[in-house]
């Protein structure tokens, strides 16, 4: 596998009055790809910082983020903007489906920056929720859906843009065992089929059962990087 | 992102928010509404003052007077004759001159005598724009046809409403021409005392011995031979007649075009305008101080008009032919200036209302700024999942921008219509009230096609403006955070 991914010596502080909050510190972090790396760690560890800073939703205070050799620091706004766009998915734990939308419209909308016509959107989102089993949904708003297809819309949401890595920060944190279990079946299904997956969870016997590798975080520093129960 | 899905996603938005979005699309709509109906108001008057001067053909012609003397100047002021208007034709543009060639005359019709005045035409001259406004009938055949042409105030001196009325009704047109002989032949003899009996009464010793005598009766001898020549000159009258059929009846014309009330056709009018002296006492003292009043009979060709009015035509620029007016020794006049002069004035009203109506979009861009910022702050998180996505700043930006220009349009748009609405109400009621006042109801408003790109323009610029700041800050709001807000 490929480390095409790699941070270094990447930092995120930031001040909260006069007390600097170190959420990210020095981490050193390779991704291959087709890897299903889960990030565990207590509230407060830096998982989800790290995730942002990776998925270039957040800007380093020093360090860098090599992605296929590019390092996002030297990206401008409308680069880092494509890089989003064309390389990254994203799953949140609370969906962040635009409540006022259809499922179906949701999914579309991920589609929009990419000046993907109406009709190919329409296509590729019909298409995308039909893969997770929501065919019969596309019309529902997400108020009229449970948590385990909201979820599922939300990846459909961020597969349909066909991402080279799919961040996942808590997607199983809002949904009870049973959906959880189903949305980790669905991303391990999905990292089979070749798609490499960055999950960020506190839940260790899911990131140990399903991810191939699991770094351990702690006041913004990786503390413990072994293989999971997949990649054993 | 395509220009199409960021309308369809600001109109979605806009929709979701109805009661918000109506009320401030309302006042962007009531704004609008006020500035189109009041600037509506004034090119309407623009457009009646400028289609009354244009039907009447007034921006093509100019008006030729004789200098005016003044005290100090001694040079002698050329005169505006048939001489004048022939160098005044040589001008290059001026395709027209013809006279005021005015005389008093007594009219009969129906059992109705009074006095009027007639003016003599030509047939090219009654053939412009200004004697061709008809109310009824048309202009004389020929200029030497027994006819003539009446206007509305002709109408309103016989008390007649409707000109068809008038129309080949005989018109008896006379003028009292006083003669010299009659004047000089009362001077000799009247009252029955003949100058022998009158000069015996005389003392001449007196006459010789007492200058007292001598002064009281020349001054005595004179009055009374003034009062006796200016008796026959008056009362012992000529008179010329000629009847004339009423062929047309036109519109009244005002200030410095205004005609008399009687139009004959030019040869027919020679007939009045050179028999003689009319009655017009100031004619009389007019001849008296130019030394002309015992010669025989009057030149016509000599004879001097108030005014010449001239036919430019309309590519050639008023300048360089009022020059050559002035360079001829004559003053001149014409409307295409003063025109000029009245679309400066509402150049400034225009402006004046503009600038209210501008004043108050101002106040409904506040109210725009408002809206967009509640509603940045309400879709911070859905800013940071569209950041998540892929969007860049200018994206989103342009997606708010997008937003408050939809406001921009469906207001400007909808108060183009409401002020167009509001004009159609005003000129309704208007009309009434003209009607119920017996004026001839006039258009008050106009909608140009100017007017509509302006107060749309307007509209969308005034709205894009206000929508800067909060897009500004949207395309600026972080996405960790937006993520994290409830």
């Amino acid at each position: 596998m490929n480390s095409w991914l790699k941070t270094s010596r990447l930092c995120r502080y930031y001040r909260r009055g006069p007390q600097e909050i170190r959420a990210v510190d020095n981490v050193d972090l390779t991704v291959r790809r087709g890897e299903f790396l889960g990030v565990v760690g207590s509230s407060g560890s830096g998982k989800s910082t790290l995730l942002n800073l990776l998925a270039g939703l957040d800007t380093p205070t020093s360090g860098s983020i090599d992605f296929n050799n590019v390092t996002l620091g030297s990206l401008s706004r409308r680069e880092l903007s494509s890089y989003r766009m064309r390389s990254v998915g994203m799953v949140f734990q609370s969906f962040n489906l635009l409540h006022y939308k259809t499922a179906l419209e949701n999914v579309e909308l991920a589609l929009y920056f990419s000046g993907t016509s109406k009709a190919v959107r329409r296509e590729r989102a019909e298409s995308s929720l039909e893969t997770l089993g929501l065919s019969d949904r596309l019309d529902h708003r997400p108020s009229d859906l449970s948590g385990g297809e909201q979820q599922r819309v939300a990846i459909a949401r961020a597969l349909v843009k066909e991402p080279e890595i799919l961040f996942a920060d808590e997607p199983t944190g809002n949904l009870d065992h049973d959906n959880a279990l189903q949305i980790a079946e669905l991303l391990a299904k999905l990292n089979r089929e070749g798609l490499t997956i960055l999950l960020v969870t506190h839940n260790l016997d899911l990131a140990g059962s399903y991810c191939s590798r699991i770094i351990t975080m702690n006041y913004g520093k990786i503390i413990d990087d072994s293989s999971g129960t997949r990649g054993v | 992102m395509k220009l199409r899905d960021m309308i369809e996603i600001s109109v979605g938005n806009l929709w979701r928010m109805k009661l918000r979005a109506s009320l401030t699309i309302s006042g962007v709509v009531i704004a609008i509404a006020a500035f189109v109906s009041m600037l509506s108001f004034a090119a309407g008057m623009e457009e009646n003052v400028s289609e009354r001067f244009d039907r009447l053909g007034l921006l093509s012609t100019m008006q030729v007077y004789q200098q005016r003397s003044t005290e100090t100047d001694t040079t002698t002021l050329n005169p505006l004759d048939d001489g004048a208007i022939e160098a005044l034709l040589k001008i290059p543009g001026v395709t027209l001159a013809y006279p005021y060639d005015v005389f008093d005359v007594t009219v009969e019709i129906a059992d109705t005598q009074f006095s009027s005045k007639a003016q003599a035409l030509s047939g090219e001259a009654a053939r412009t724009r200004l004697f061709s406004q008809f109310l009824a009938g048309k202009s004389f055949t020929s200029d030497m046809a027994n006819q003539a042409v009446v206007t509305e105030s002709f109408m309103e001196d016989l008390g007649i409403d409707e000109p068809d009325s008038l129309i080949g009704k005989k018109l008896i047109v006379s003028i009292g021409v006083s003669s010299l002989d009659s004047a000089l032949a009362h001077l000799i003899e009247s009252d029955g005392e003949t100058f022998r009996e009158r000069f015996s009464r005389i003392d001449v010793d007196s006459l010789i011995d007492s200058r007292e005598y001598l002064k009281r009766t020349y001054q005595k001898e004179l009055s009374e031979a003034t009062r006796r020549f200016l008796e026959g000159y008056f009362g012992a009258r000529d008179k010329i007649a000629d009847t004339l059929q009423i062929t047309g009846v036109i519109e009244r014309t005002r200030g410095r075009s205004r005609s008399a009330p009687i139009l004959v056709p030019v040869q027919t009018g020679k007939l009045f305008s050179s028999s003689g002296f009319s009655g017009n006492p100031l004619e009389l003292l007019s001849t008296i101080q130019s030394g002309t009043f015992f010669e025989s009979a009057p030149d016509p060709s000599s004879k001097s008009y108030s005014r010449v009015t001239i036919e430019i035509e309309p590519t050639v620029p008023f300048g360089p032919v009022k020059d050559s007016v002035t360079a001829l020794g004559f003053r001149s006049f014409s409307y295409a200036e003063e025109f000029e002069e009245i679309r400066n004035v509402f150049v400034y009203f225009n402006m004046v209302i503009g600038l209210i109506g501008f004043l108050a979009l101002i106040t409904v861009s506040l109210g725009i700024v408002n809206t967009m910022v509640m509603a940045i702050m309400e879709r911070r998180r859905e800013i940071g999942v569209l950041k998540s996505l892929g969007a860049d700043e200018s994206e989103i930006k342009l997606l708010f921008l997008t937003e408050s220009g939809v406001i921009g349009v469906i207001g400007a748009t909808a108060g183009i219509v409401f002020g167009w609405l509001i004009t159609r109400v005003a000129s309704f009621i208007a009309k009434d009230v003209m009607v119920s006042k017996e004026i001839d109801p006039i258009e008050l408003f106009s909608l140009p096609i100017w007017l509509i790109l302006a107060a749309f323009a307007l509209g969308l610029i005034v709205s894009l403006a206000a929508g800067y700041y909060p897009a500004s800050r949207a395309a600026r709001v972080d996405p960790v955070q937006a993520l994290r807000s409830e």
